[in-house]
């Protein structure tokens, strides 16, 4: 019998011994720390509480609202069409599936904004693009969307339009409306992303 | 790094170079390793040649073998790879039907095209017949369009349904493969002696 096929079949024997010895602790792929530095001093991470208004009221098909505190807080007061995902359990597969999806902009909302910054660095290193953080979370939405304060008199322009948009929000939250348009609401279905499918082939 | 498509290092338009690339590479393979003889691939079947066994089994376990050092290296994201959908009873009456084909015909189809491109006219006449039923299927898929999506498992490993890890696994089949592959070598020595060598 030939002697190089000894020194292969030794070969080969060793290398699927190695693969036993292979440690398998996945880690999950991330991206450039100074990748991720750069995106976080990025201003544009955040969604004020009255562009999540507009985009609500305007039934954008776009918008991704995560609200990211517990169940029993979300049960207790949620944004419209929030999904929950709790921090806790943000990073499993099937909480996942609800970030990277083509067309739409992931908002994270928690009590403030601290939980989901978090929940934003997760998934900002995880690689998932257009993830949002609600400026000043829930809080900052009762304060400025539910009980919006009348600017001075000396303010801008801009802030009184500000006012008139948030009274006008006010009134859309609350339920308190002045007047039904009778239009239906649109329902968003949230799509959850299709595993991608490449080349089948054979021999 | 890989798989360099979806990790967009190269688009998706290498596909068929790729592709190309990878058929020239097949087919050197099958021609070299003596594929284009039906005597050669059918052999297995009768127990004087083994080499369709020995080919096929080096080809899995240095590709599975081989893969799992690539995950652990980082050159290729096993999460990444196309797995094929697995569908358990139509897979199983397809290989049969294959495997009936493969005895009767002397040719898979990948082999009888190399064998065609040396000029074989059995080859020829077996790839026409792959045509016939390429057809046939096609027109009478409607008939069986049912069996043939049942059972769908979607695209599990067999760690998936096992269970058992992937390193376990390549280790236990490359120990099987290279005791087939000495084994193999005892059968055929033996039955050698009793049948006239074929020059291929």
């Amino acid at each position: 019998m030939n002697r190089n096929y000894i020194y292969l079949t030794l070969l080969m024997l060793i290398l699927a011994i190695g693969t036993l010895m292979i440690n398998k602790t996945k880690e999950p792929n991330q991206i450039e720390p100074k990748q991720l530095l750069f995106e976080l001093i990025q201003p544009t991470r955040y969604v004020s509480t009255d562009q999540v208004a507009k985009m609500i009221i305007q039934n954008d098909p776009s918008l991704e609202l995560i609200d990211v505190r517990n169940i029993k807080e979300f049960e207790a007061f949620s944004l419209p069409k929030a999904i929950n995902v709790p921090l806790d359990s943000l990073i499993s597969k099937n909480s996942l599936l609800n970030f990277g999806i083509q067309g739409t902009k992931v908002v994270f909302v928690s009590n403030d904004d601290i939980a989901s910054d978090q929940a934003w660095i997760l998934t900002k290193r995880l690689g998932y693009k257009s993830t949002y953080v609600m400026k000043g979370g829930l809080n900052l939405w009762m304060e400025t969307i539910i009980n919006p304060k009348q600017p001075e008199e000396t303010e801008s322009a801009a802030a009184f339009a500000t006012y008139a948009f948030r009274q006008g929000a006010q009134l859309y939250f609350t339920g308190a409306k002045t007047e039904d348009s009778g239009a239906p609401k649109a329902k968003v279905e949230v799509q959850r992303k299709k595993k991608s499918g490449g080349a089948s082939g054979g021999c | 790094m890989g798989p360099l498509i979806p990790n967009g290092i190269i688009t998706g338009n290498w596909d068929f170079v790729v592709a190309i690339l990878l058929g020239i590479a097949f087919g050197f393979i099958l021609e070299a390793s003596g594929f284009s003889s039906s005597r050669n691939i059918t052999g297995v079947f009768y127990g004087y040649n083994f080499v369709v066994l020995r080919v096929f089994f080096t080809a899995v376990i240095v590709a599975m073998v081989g893969i799992l050092y690539f995950d652990y290296f980082g050159w290729l994201d096993l999460t990444k790879i196309f797995i094929l959908p697995t569908y358990l009873t139509p897979m199983i009456v397809g290989g049969v039907i294959m495997g009936v084909g493969f005895i009767l015909g002397g040719f898979c189809p990948g082999t009888s095209f190399a064998a065609i491109a040396i000029g074989k006219l059995d080859a020829l006449f077996f790839t026409i017949g792959l045509y016939l039923g390429i057809y046939l299927f096609s027109i009478s898929f409607p008939l069986f369009a049912n069996f043939y999506d049942s059972g769908n498992m979607g695209n599990v490993t067999f760690t998936d349904v096992t269970g058992i890890s992937a390193s376990w696994f390549a280790f236990a089949f490359t120990a099987i493969a290279l005791a087939a592959f000495w084994g193999t070598a005892v059968i055929e020595k033996r039955i050698r002696k009793n049948i006239t060598e074929y020059k291929f």
